[in-house]
């Protein structure tokens, strides 16, 4: 095994450990460097299945942000071999029952949302692991409207994924010192949150721009309407612990959503 | 003063060239700096030859992967790396977009200090900063063309740009 390989297995060994405490940014951060120097997370993967992550709760929740976190901020072929390794991370979510304690439940829905999120990026590869916006996908899906349609429900199944998981995890946040192990698992949601929600914005408005008024996207209209005071309030909620504020910036969403029927520089458009 | 000593010492027995040298002094851990002045002269070095252009940013590579006791290595080099984006050769450019996953993963930055201080936070700022300059081709430019309008004037740059 290389030396590189050696450092790797320390963060991953680190980075989940038993303490109850939000996994080290620093280790997290070796396992996304290591997967953008190598072009692979081969050996990440390797280093996470040696891990003893059935024994305890804290560890594999921890192991989860984690993975999540190299998922999201990891080179692009991390997304290929997570899907390669499907069955392991599908049976991370039933170490644990779900129906016990707070972190039974909490790793059961974040796992479910893992490989969700894992069968999005398989049918729709021109998204990166943090669904930051990218003009080509808009304008390709625009051109078919039903693929266009298809990724937009899915982005949106995937939304509503990640608000049932934050109302689930600020359920079981309790006034103690220990429970920042949990709100750290909110700081990746709250970045892919905003970049489904980008996405969407600007998605719909071109597709408006394509059909104009539409039986089938005023259904969308209405579900992203939905969504944007969902996300409203879980920001809003967000904003009330310092921890967030002071990590990440965590953006603020007006008190109406956007009017989707603009161009996307926000000009209004003549009507069809 | 000591410990600039033990560097002076380190950048001989390493054999570290000039310029590393330079990148070295201007992201120490001494609580000020880096000046104007060290930076242009780190700047000056990636116009001249690949190899000096590259022991710059090899040097620079392996400061801002430095661990959190050394923060100040961090949040220096991100104050260098900002200002050779700006000013340096359009390598420096090339270079900081092919490894922006680097500078990206710096927005999450923490380092508690003995006082139980975040110290992480000025890293947080500057990294997010530059990544949202090097993600935007017009602004980046537009800045590099008032850097290089500003050399040659009374209290701009004083180095001349390669011919």
């Amino acid at each position: 095994m290389s030396r590189a390989e050696v450092d790797l297995q320390t963060s991953v060994k680190k980075a989940c450990n038993t303490d109850e405490v939000p996994p080290k940014r620093k280790h997290v951060r070796a396992c996304i460097v290591y997967t953008w120097d190598h072009k692979n997370s081969r050996a990440f993967w390797n280093a996470v299945k040696i891990q003893p992550l059935q024994s305890d709760q804290v560890q594999l929740f921890k192991a989860l942000i984690m993975i999540h976190k190299v998922l999201q901020e990891g080179h692009p072929n991390t997304l290929k071999d997570a899907y390669r390794n499907r069955e392991f991370i599908s049976s991370l979510g039933h170490v644990f029952p779900p129906q016990g304690n707070a972190y039974g439940r909490l790793i059961n829905q974040y796992d479910k949302y893992i490989l969700q999120k894992l069968d999005f990026h398989r049918n729709n590869p021109g998204f990166n692991g943090m669904f930051e916006y990218e003009e080509y996908i808009s304008l390709r899906a625009v051109n078919d409207p039903n693929e266009g349609y298809e990724s937009i429900l899915q982005l949106m199944d995937l939304q509503d994924s990640i608000d049932n998981l934050q109302k689930l995890i600020f359920a079981t946040i309790h006034q103690t010192p220990k429970n920042l192990c949990k709100v750290s698992a909110l700081v990746p949601l709250i970045a892919e949150s905003y970049g489904i929600y980008k996405f969407c914005t600007s998605m719909l408005r071109a597709m408006y721009q394509q059909l104009g008024a539409d039986d089938a996207l005023s259904i969308l209209f209405e579900r992203f309407d939905s969504q944007h005071f969902m996300l409203r309030d879980f920001y809003t909620d967000c904003h009330a612990i310092k921890f967030l504020t002071s990590l990440i910036t965590i953006p603020r969403l007006s008190n109406n959503p956007p009017n989707l029927q603009v161009g996307d520089d926000g000009a209004t458009l003549p009507p069809r | 003063m000591s410990k600039s000593l033990v560097r002076s010492i380190k950048n001989v027995a390493n054999g570290y060239s000039n310029g590393q040298i330079s990148v070295r002094n201007a992201t120490s851990n001494d609580p000020s700096g880096p000046t104007t002045y060290d930076m242009e002269e780190i700047a000056s070095y990636t116009y001249q030859s690949q190899t000096d252009f590259l022991e710059i940013m090899d040097m620079l590579d392996r400061r801002l992967n430095d661990k959190g006791k050394n923060w100040r290595h961090v949040a220096k080099s991100l104050t260098v790396l900002d200002y050779l984006v700006r000013y340096g050769s359009e390598k420096c450019v090339l270079w900081a977009k092919d490894n922006l996953y680097i500078i990206k993963t710096l927005r999450e930055f923490i380092h508690f200090d003995e006082a139980n201080n975040d110290q992480g936070a000025i890293i947080r700022v500057k990294a997010k900063e530059l990544v949202a300059l090097l993600q935007n081709d017009e602004r980046l430019r537009h800045e590099r063309e008032l850097a290089a309008s500003s050399r040659g004037r009374p209290g701009g740059e004083r180095r001349s740009r390669r011919n």
